[in-house]
């Protein structure tokens, strides 16, 4: 009898399967949990804690503890349907290490300190480098898992008050390119469509994106749709395979970089077999072309500004000549025939589409292009702003767009408007209560530049929330040692010890999720309330609470004059004054207290779901489509060229590092590793590598390899046909694990557009170790 | 000419034949065809999504074999179900090995949509309340490290008592959430459930005839006349 290779396989595969848990981990039960109290649970609501996704859950209270999580049937998110991390997000809460008490850094130890003491030393001291070094010496960097409020006071403290433009947040290092794609096509942040896109389209097109690990529940979303309607299909459009490419009906892989080529034969291909819908380009598109050979922003100090050229239809067709699907699939890997299949789905008008995509296109050197580029293939065939019809940018983090994106916790940004415009500056300055002249008209650092400047000691005093820029930060060794240097001052708030509280020398205690009230806002503009639920351990204080008490330490009581009892429905009445027309209205607090979330624009009690149509969208004017984001009215389609990544693979680096999420870990892990399913079943980070490079360099599976790059290596585990699988010349490390920074190996390039860095794409070698 | 002219009469007397035996048919159609139509429309239309997919139990009871509903298995026991959670009610762990790709789709419906016997593992396959739902790995993931990576301090309610009856002999209440697990076949009832909390009357089919939930709710009082 013969046996095959993959027969073999699987036999084996068939007798270790026989190995239970109960074998695996003799006399250790994974579910024994000590038990609280006899009384029934209490259902509360709130925004799950975890992605962009934005799932209500209902939190089962007991006493004063959380016990237990099922999905809120009632948000439309979710539908009743939560993920593991979901499940079991409420554990976040109980790891033995949680940070409840003040700590400062005394003769090099972190000693514990009253609270109040801790909060005057972080006042005295950002007065104290203000006045030595000026006031562009101080920074706030804060988070996409901010609450609103919490991205709202600081915005108020540091652009308002203190007058420095030295606010950002991670989404920088997110949703930066997403944020400027939306812009430069559309003139508007945030989608035009909502969730419910995906109980009406045909086909969806994810543009390197795990779905089915980074938003599971949209994913199993899109899995019941197509089981509901045979015809549905899923297209896996990536650079490794995974998870979502099993699911999707068809993966196609490309060569890093490359999408932005594949977009553009994408759109000849539509072009020459003329499915352009030519009553909607004439009627709503414009063209347009910008810089070429614009740069990677490598270098400190590293300055760019795109500049806009109108051109015509014949020049966008001219433009395109250099993207036939022949010439594309030298460059890309995907076979010519893939493209064209990809083109005759967004050109079948019959066929409803939705492209999905998130940090492959905005982690991504020319990040704004690509999400330029996808716009273009919806915005030539019409096939936007209506139900089933759409491009859509998913968010990473709870509120991403909720607090950085709406409330502008960016350099540039205020919360309506950017600084450079006077209108911006003298609303902001009217509804703050403070002199015009406060608000610094010109931009400071983003992120990158940021840190680069706490290196070189521009920056002297930094004080960061809800995130972990000592694990995600990239090219991590340098932006370490300069946080470490002598004369920096690092205030951090956290809840648990991290590399970034390692360096701090003051950590602030602070509540968390549910111990608090408060606000996110998710990838489809829908803003959610949670109330306090259960009490905040010690003497953690919300990050809200936290900046206000410092800013009026700071002499800025007039404007914080909020009570304990109500200061998050204040601010929240303060906030929408910004947002109030019927382009971005909020809703009012006593709505978003009662429901599941609620979609802006919220005009006379009703959500806008798809944006820039008039059948659904208030603000839109005439009877078909109205891009009012634009000064023409019309949404854009540029020009934008492949350009070649800041690092490729050459003989002595000769393998792409690709880096990313798993399924059961939350961005750095700080709070899913203290969730004990979560943990035991990915405990530590691996190197993801391709079978066949692997045989070749004799590395086996569990065994330890050395991924190096010019900038640092990592000494991990090898995981071969393990979650996912790289294309030969690829690997793949996912950036939870704090004992393997993955960042060290990491370039900091990013596009020079959104600022956005490139975590996808740098080169290094491997060696067994 | 002749033979052609002689089959169309026979036809003719076949169809002359057919006419009269369905005469009686045709009136009677012809005079009831309204109420049928609209009984037909009314089934039709019938949206049987409600009462918690309530439908469901019923269309799970005829599709399980008298043999299965006999099933007596005791392997499976409540300590080791609760082992795999983490309070009443989390997605469970996934207790065996799971071969990850050879990038086709773990096919975890093909045992735990129906159940039955399981050679690898010589366990009866317990049966998920939710094959609907397909992404399973969304919620159910594995172990592969004992140790924790900071010891916690997580605590829950204790998993509801058995025999909670509110007089002797009277039908159990359901003392658990029925969203996600409001098929009662498929974990009370077959050689993969926990013998404990089997029932011993499948054929019943109509479970919340008897069974109905507890609920927390205060007891009611009527509200006075004012």
């Amino acid at each position: 009898m013969d046996i095959t290779r993959r027969d073999f396989i699987k036999s084996a595969a068939m007798q270790s399967a026989v190995a239970s848990a109960a074998v695996l981990f003799p006399g250790i039960s994974f579910g024994a949990w000590k038990t609280v109290g006899s009384g029934g649970i209490e259902w509360k609501k709130t925004p799950c804690r975890f992605c962009g996704t934005g799932c209500g859950l209902l939190v089962g209270v007991s006493g004063e503890r959380a016990v237990a999580v099922k999905g809120d049937p009632n948000c439309t998110v979710n539908k009743g349907l939560c993920c593991v991390k979901g499940y079991h997000s409420v554990q976040i809460l109980y790891g033995n290490d949680r940070i409840t008490k003040a700590l400062v850094r005394k003769n090099g130890k972190m000693v514990e300190t009253p609270l109040n003491e801790a909060l005057d030393l972080v006042a005295s001291k950002m007065q104290e480098t203000i006045k030595s070094h000026g006031k562009d010496a101080v920074a706030m960097y804060g988070s996409g898992q901010w609450s609103i409020t919490d991205g709202y006071v600081s915005s108020k403290l540091f652009k308002g008050c203190i007058g420095t433009n030295n606010l950002e947040a991670n989404a920088r290092l997110c949703m930066a390119s997403a944020v400027t794609g939306f812009l430069t096509s559309f003139g508007m942040d945030e989608p035009m469509g909502s969730y419910d896109d995906i109980d009406h389209a045909d086909v969806f097109i994810t543009w390197g994106n795990n779905m089915a690990e980074m938003h599971p529940v949209l994913f199993s979303r899109m899995l019941a749709n197509r089981k509901a309607k045979n015809h549905v299909k899923i297209i896996d459009f990536a650079t490794r395979t995974t998870r979502s490419s099993q699911a999707s009906d068809k993966s196609i892989l490309f060569k890093p970089q490359t999408d932005l080529a594949v977009a553009n034969a994408i759109c000849y291909e539509i072009i020459r077999n003329d499915w352009v819908n030519w009553d909607f380009v004439n009627k709503h598109v414009s063209f347009h072309k910008g810089k070429t050979n614009i740069g990677y922003g490598t270098q400190d100090h590293f300055k760019f500004k795109d500049k806009a050229e109108t051109v015509d239809f014949e020049a966008y067709k001219a433009f395109l000549e250099d993207y036939t699907p022949e010439k594309v699939e030298k460059l890309s890997g995907v076979p010519a025939k893939d493209i064209k299949y990809l083109a005759a789905l967004y050109g079948d008008p019959d066929q409803k589409i939705v492209s999905y995509w998130c940090m492959g296109m905005n982690q991504h050197t020319r990040g704004t292009w690509i999400n330029n580029l996808v716009y273009n293939c919806h915005l030539l065939v019409g096939k936007i702003s209506e139900p089933g019809n759409g491009p859509f940018s998913l968010t990473g983090q709870p509120s991403a767009c909720g607090t950085v994106r709406e409330v502008g916790t960016l350099t540039h940004k205020l919360p309506k408007g950017v600084v450079m415009k006077e209108g911006a500056r003298k609303l902001a300055a009217k509804i703050w209560d403070v002199p015009v002249e406060n608000i610094d008209p010109k931009p400071t650092y983003h992120t990158v530049e940021m840190f680069r400047a706490l290196d070189r000691g521009d920056i002297r005093f930094m004080w960061i929330q809800v995130t972990n820029p000592m694990v995600t930060m990239p090219n991590l060794n340098r932006y370490r040692d300069g946080a470490k240097k002598d004369d920096r001052f690092i205030v951090v708030s956290e809840i648990y010890p991290t590399p970034t509280s390692d360096v701090a020398d003051v950590i602030l205690p602070a509540a968390l999720w549910i111990e608090r009230e408060g606000f996110f806002g998710n990838s489809e503009r829908r803003t959610q309330h949670n109330e306090q639920i259960i009490p905040m351990p010690g003497d953690c204080m919300s990050n809200t609470w936290q900046i206000i008490e410092v800013a009026r330490r700071m002499g800025f009581e007039k404007q914080f004059p909020w009570s304990e009892e109500t200061y998050i429905e204040d601010c929240w009445n303060e906030y929408t004054q910004f947002h109030d027309n019927p382009k971005h209205r909020m809703a009012p607090y006593n709505d978003l207290k009662a429901k599941s979330g609620i979609v802006w624009p919220y005009v006379n009690g009703i959500e806008t779901k798809w944006r820039y149509n008039a059948k659904y969208d208030p603000a839109a004017e005439g009877d078909s489509f109205d891009f009012y984001g634009k000064p023409d009215r019309r949404a854009w389609i540029w020009l934008r060229p492949y350009e070649p990544p800041a690092e490729s693979p050459d003989s002595e680096y000769p393998f792409w590092l690709n880096t990313g999420r798993i399924l059961e870990h939350w961005h750095t892990g700080s709070m899913t590793r203290r969730v004990p399913v979560l943990h035991r079943a990915v405990p530590e980070a691996y190197v993801e590598i391709n079978p066949d490079d692997a045989n070749h360099l004799g590395i086996t599976n569990g065994s330890k390899v050395k991924v190096s790059s010019r900038r640092g290596s990592v000494t991990m585990k090898a995981s071969i046909n393990g979650r996912g699988r790289p294309p030969r010349g690829m690997v793949f490390v996912p950036f939870f694990d704090e004992s393997y920074l993955i960042n060290e190996a990491t370039l900091d390039a990013f596009c020079p557009i959104s600022k956005q860095p490139d975590y996808k794409k740098c080169a290094v070698k491997l060696e067994r170790v | 000419m002749e033979k052609s002219d002689q089959k169309v009469g026979k036809v003719f007397l076949i169809f002359a034949g057919i006419s009269i035996l369905a005469l009686p048919l045709i009136v009677f159609s012809a005079f009831s065809s309204e109420p049928k139509g609209t009984e037909t429309s009314v089934a039709e239309s019938q949206d049987m999504d409600f009462d918690d997919s309530g439908k469901s139990i019923f269309i799970n009871y005829d599709q399980v074999s008298k043999e299965y509903l006999e099933g007596t298995s005791t392997a499976r026991t409540l300590d080791e179900y609760y082992s795999l959670r983490q309070y009443p009610g989390s997605p469970p762990l996934i207790p065996h090995k799971v071969e990850e790709p050879d990038l086709a789709r773990v096919e975890c419906l093909t045992c735990h949509a129906r159940g039955g016997w399981t050679e690898e593992l010589k366990k009866n396959t317990p049966v998920t309340p939710h094959p609907e739902q397909e992404a399973c790995r969304q919620c159910h993931i594995t172990a592969t490290e004992a140790n924790l990576f900071v010891e916690t301090n997580w605590m829950s309610v204790a998993p509801p008592r058995l025999g909670r009856t509110a007089l002797p002999g009277a039908p159990l209440p359901i003392p658990h959430d029925i969203q996600m697990r409001g098929n009662c076949f498929a974990c009370h009832v077959g050689p993969g459930t926990v013998a404990t909390i089997r029932v011993e009357h499948p054929s019943r089919g109509n479970c919340r005839q008897c069974h109905v939930p507890v609920t927390n709710a205060p007891q009611w009082q009527r509200k006075p006349k004012s």
